[in-house]
């Protein structure tokens, strides 16, 4: 990289308003939209809001995977000293923004179980809890107050946390020391053991226990690992999208994507390493109250979800990006990344949905509303936080280092 | 060449490439690509750092190796799969609670870690072979200035075996090529030979390993009045009680613990006292019509099973596993075990029945088969290793094997009969 394009670079100038047009409102308005009629759908279609729940908590859990993804990408770059990684980190901060409004997003989610909702969650069913022994020895846990609380704790923390990183590396933009970037890595590592404790006990509540019956110590990791999956996906296509439009620069150069090529690389092979941890465990010890809940994704169609996710969460992406010369290849570096994002999807389909339709896997038209809805409201958020900061922290003591990074 | 010429050479050390200083990085590279547009291709450059121009420069190309480490691992996994289908489901079936024989989930684990270990090991070993390590000799080495390649040298070699390399004209082109000292590579007057610290260091560990054998065997061979060491002690002495010792825990003093009674295992009922003991409960009479009853228990007269050729085959099997080493194949009490007792004169030894003897051959079939569970004389019991079903099918094996050494004319069918005179 020459010395003009580094110049350029670091003379970047922070986004403007205008720069973006129509695209944020625009995003909000079909966002909110798509979620009242999707709502509308719900409440005057047999059975609908009890999927609509469903399909509400997927599309939540698939954006908020990518912003606690996103969250673990900042903080982790920080614990590491990681310096290749210092031009994609405003991206990763960006997409934590949108925290507290998924976080707010919650509330439809919650609030209704105050009032003995259980559409979601069958262990909010007093009659159930009354005759069903296994719910009522979890209801010290399991029950709304405390459930609404654990949820603002998570919220609270995670959107602390992601503030403290965002202000903070605005700051070193514009900052004549490294102080900021001294204090965030000084935090890292408490950052990163509040985020795997709370991840962790948030997939608890809000899929595992989807089915109240059913445990897996490991699942929280599993949730974990489809997050890694996503945000290096987002990252690698939000990055090419912002190069298309002129906003970064040359900033991110092919090394770069390698990189993030690598990591969803060994990201999905965790997935698949910790899937197949979880089910091994439970296939061997065949006790019915484990096997259950794959008894559950076994039939009825679901079958067919969980090979699609063998194969296409697992073997097409670990050869299709087991080549260098395809992870240097930005072209099928995003065919990949984009095909991961589906797949997460999928697998978090496979996760939440047969709790509601165990009988039939039944795509409807809420799904995708409701995904299109939240994920505008997501990018509208993102965007909004995005105007008046530089895509790139061109303040950033190591960012000299990250442009120069060439994989040996 | 005459024979004092090929003297000169063998004495001079032979030139294997040229190596050449360059003063800066930049100067190496444009040298570097240099070289390569005047035509050769056995470059190799030296650096106190990375330098990534110059794997271009260089002309280097990827390496090969990433292709042998996926077919190690596609093969490991290929072999690990198909090993464990043939030792669990072909070789050696096992059937581990209820899961099919071969389970894929089950076989996962080692497949992957044989997938790792023959991906690592060819990726290890492979990055040696391609580098051509280890190296006995390095001619670099030989030269004083290449020490200075670890703090500001910036060197590039020529290798002789360039087909364009000429001492001379290859000089020349690297000094053209911006290098400001260039001298020939020569190699160390013996470079296949190991170097002394190799097996200095080989012998002294040789040396160090032949330790433990010798104070085991000195060990061995003499005796000591100290304890014995127990590596083990948990295991040596563990917390239990043997078959046929004492207890205190007990009141009886018995460490093992006789039935409750009134009770039956599992498995262990034994409902039809004919089939399981050969014999019908209660006391048979003396027959000698004066009404008074002897020991003589109610012998089964007829094997109480369905008697078929199945039934025969699998008596002689087991015949011929269990019995035919004393008794002998054909029953006559001259089997291998017995033979070489009487061979070695074993004061102890009684020879087995044979089995044609008249008192055999008047025994009911029950007589036999409680001879076969508990034994009788010498004989040991077989019923705690022989299954009922078994031995049964030995008692009819034996009847079968009896009235073939007493058979008449009459016994052979008659279609058979011009047969067996030819044969004789």
């Amino acid at each position: 990289m020459n010395a003009t394009t580094v110049r350029q670079i670091k003379n970047l100038p922070s986004l403007q308003a205008e720069q973006l047009g129509h695209w944020p409102s625009s995003a909000m308005r079909i966002g909110a939209a798509l979620l009242i009629v999707s709502l509308a759908i719900g409440y005057w279609s047999a059975d609908g809001m009890q999927r609509l729940m469903h399909v509400y908590l997927l599309s939540v859990s698939f954006f908020l995977s990518i912003s606690l993804g996103a969250l673990f990408f900042v903080v982790l770059q920080h614990l590491t000293g990681a310096r290749w990684s210092v031009v994609l980190r405003r991206i990763a901060e960006l997409l934590t923004a949108a925290i507290p409004v998924l976080g707010l997003m919650m509330l439809p989610i919650v609030l209704p179980m105050f009032f003995g909702s259980a559409a979601l969650y069958s262990w909010n069913d007093e009659a159930l809890r009354q005759t069903d022994a296994l719910v009522q020895g979890k209801t010290p846990y399991l029950n709304a107050p405390f459930f609404a609380f654990r949820c603002l704790a998570y919220f609270t923390l995670w959107t602390i946390i992601a503030r403290f990183y965002f202000s903070r590396s605005v700051a070193q933009d514009r900052a004549a020391d490294a102080l900021p970037t001294e204090a965030m890595r000084k935090w890292s590592g408490p950052s990163m053991l509040a985020f795997a404790g709370t991840i962790n006990f948030a997939a608890f509540d809000w899929l595992m226990s989807l089915d109240p019956h059913w445990f897996s110590t490991i699942f929280g990791i599993y949730f974990f690992a489809g997050c890694a999956v996503a945000v290096f996906a987002t990252l690698a296509v939000a990055s090419a999208i912002l190069q298309r439009f002129g906003l970064i620069s040359q900033a991110v150069t092919t090394e770069h994507y390698h990189d993030l090529g690598k990591l969803l690389f060994g990201f999905t092979f965790f997935w698949a390493y910790i899937a197949f941890s979880q089910f091994l465990l439970i296939w061997y010890a065949n006790i019915p109250e484990e096997t259950v809940w794959f008894l559950h994704r076994q039939e009825h169609g679901w079958q067919f979800v969980g090979l699609l996710l063998i194969v296409g969460h697992f073997f097409l992406p670990f050869f299709g990006l087991m080549s260098r010369s395809a992870r240097r290849s930005k072209r099928v570096l995003l065919f990949w990344a984009v095909f991961m994002l589906a797949m997460h999807w999928i697998d978090l389909y496979w996760l939440i949905i047969p709790s509601a339709s165990p009988e039939s896997i039944a795509v409807g038209p809420l799904d995708l509303l409701t995904l299109v809805g939240v994920g505008g409201i997501w990018l509208a958020t993102i965007l909004k936080r995005a105007v008046g900061t530089t895509l790139v922290p061109v303040g950033d003591p190591y960012l000299e280092e990250s442009l120069a990074f060439h994989n040996v | 060449m005459t024979s004092e010429q090929q003297q000169v050479a063998a004495d001079q050390p032979r030139t294997v490439g040229l190596l050449a200083e360059f003063a800066t990085q930049d100067e190496l590279i444009r040298g570097a690509r240099s070289m390569r547009t005047n035509g050769y291709a056995e470059l190799d450059a030296f650096t106190p750092f990375p330098i990534h121009e110059l794997d271009d420069a260089l002309g280097v190309r990827p390496t090969k190796l990433p292709w042998l480490v996926l077919v190690a691992g596609l093969v490991g996994g290929i072999g690990a799969i198909a090993f464990q289908w043939w030792t669990n489901a072909v070789d050696y079936p096992m059937l581990i609670s209820g899961k099919p024989l071969f389970s894929l989930p089950a076989n996962i684990p080692v497949t992957f870690e044989v997938i790792i270990l023959a991906a690592a090991f060819t990726a290890f070993f492979g990055m040696l072979a391609f580098n051509g390590l280890p190296k006995l000799s390095n001619s670099l080495l030989r030269v004083g200035r290449f020490s200075t390649v670890t703090t500001d040298g910036f060197f590039l070699s020529v290798d002789a075996k360039d087909s364009s390399f000429d001492e001379k004209v290859t000089g020349e082109a690297l000094r053209l090529a911006g290098a400001k000292h260039v001298e020939p590579l020569t190699e160390e007057p013996n470079p296949s030979a190991m170097p002394r610290a190799i097996l200095m260091g080989a012998a002294v560990l040789g040396s160090l390993a032949l330790l433990p054998p010798v104070i085991i065997a000195s060990a061995r061979s003499t005796t000591s009045d100290k304890p014995r060491v127990h590596n083990f002690f948990d295991m040596d002495f563990q917390p239990k009680f043997k078959s046929q010792t004492s207890s205190r825990l007990f009141a009886d003093g018995r460490a093992m613990r006789p039935r409750v009674s009134g009770t039956v295992p599992r498995g262990s009922l034994q409902q039809n006292a004919s089939y399981e003991f050969g014999f019908a409960p209660g006391k048979a009479s003396s027959g000698e019509g004066d009404g008074s009853e002897t020991a003589t228990p109610q012998w089964v007269k007829e094997v109480p099973m369905t008697v078929s050729t199945e039934l025969m085959e699998r008596g002689r099997e087991r015949f011929d596993i269990h019995c035919a080493v004393c008794h002998g194949k054909a029953g006559y009490g001259n089997g291998l075990a017995s033979l070489r007792a009487l061979e070695l004169e074993q004061g102890t030894w009684v020879p087995p029945t044979s089995l044609h003897s008249q008192h055999v051959i008047d025994q009911p079939v029950g007589q036999l088969f409680n001879s076969i569970t508990n034994g009788v004389r010498k004989m040991p019991a077989y019923g705690h290793q022989i299954s009922v079903e078994d031995r049964w099918a030995i008692v009819l094996y034996m009847r079968a094997l009896q009235r073939s050494q007493q058979a008449s004319l009459a016994d052979v069918p008659t279609d058979l009969r011009a047969t067996l005179r030819e044969m004789n």
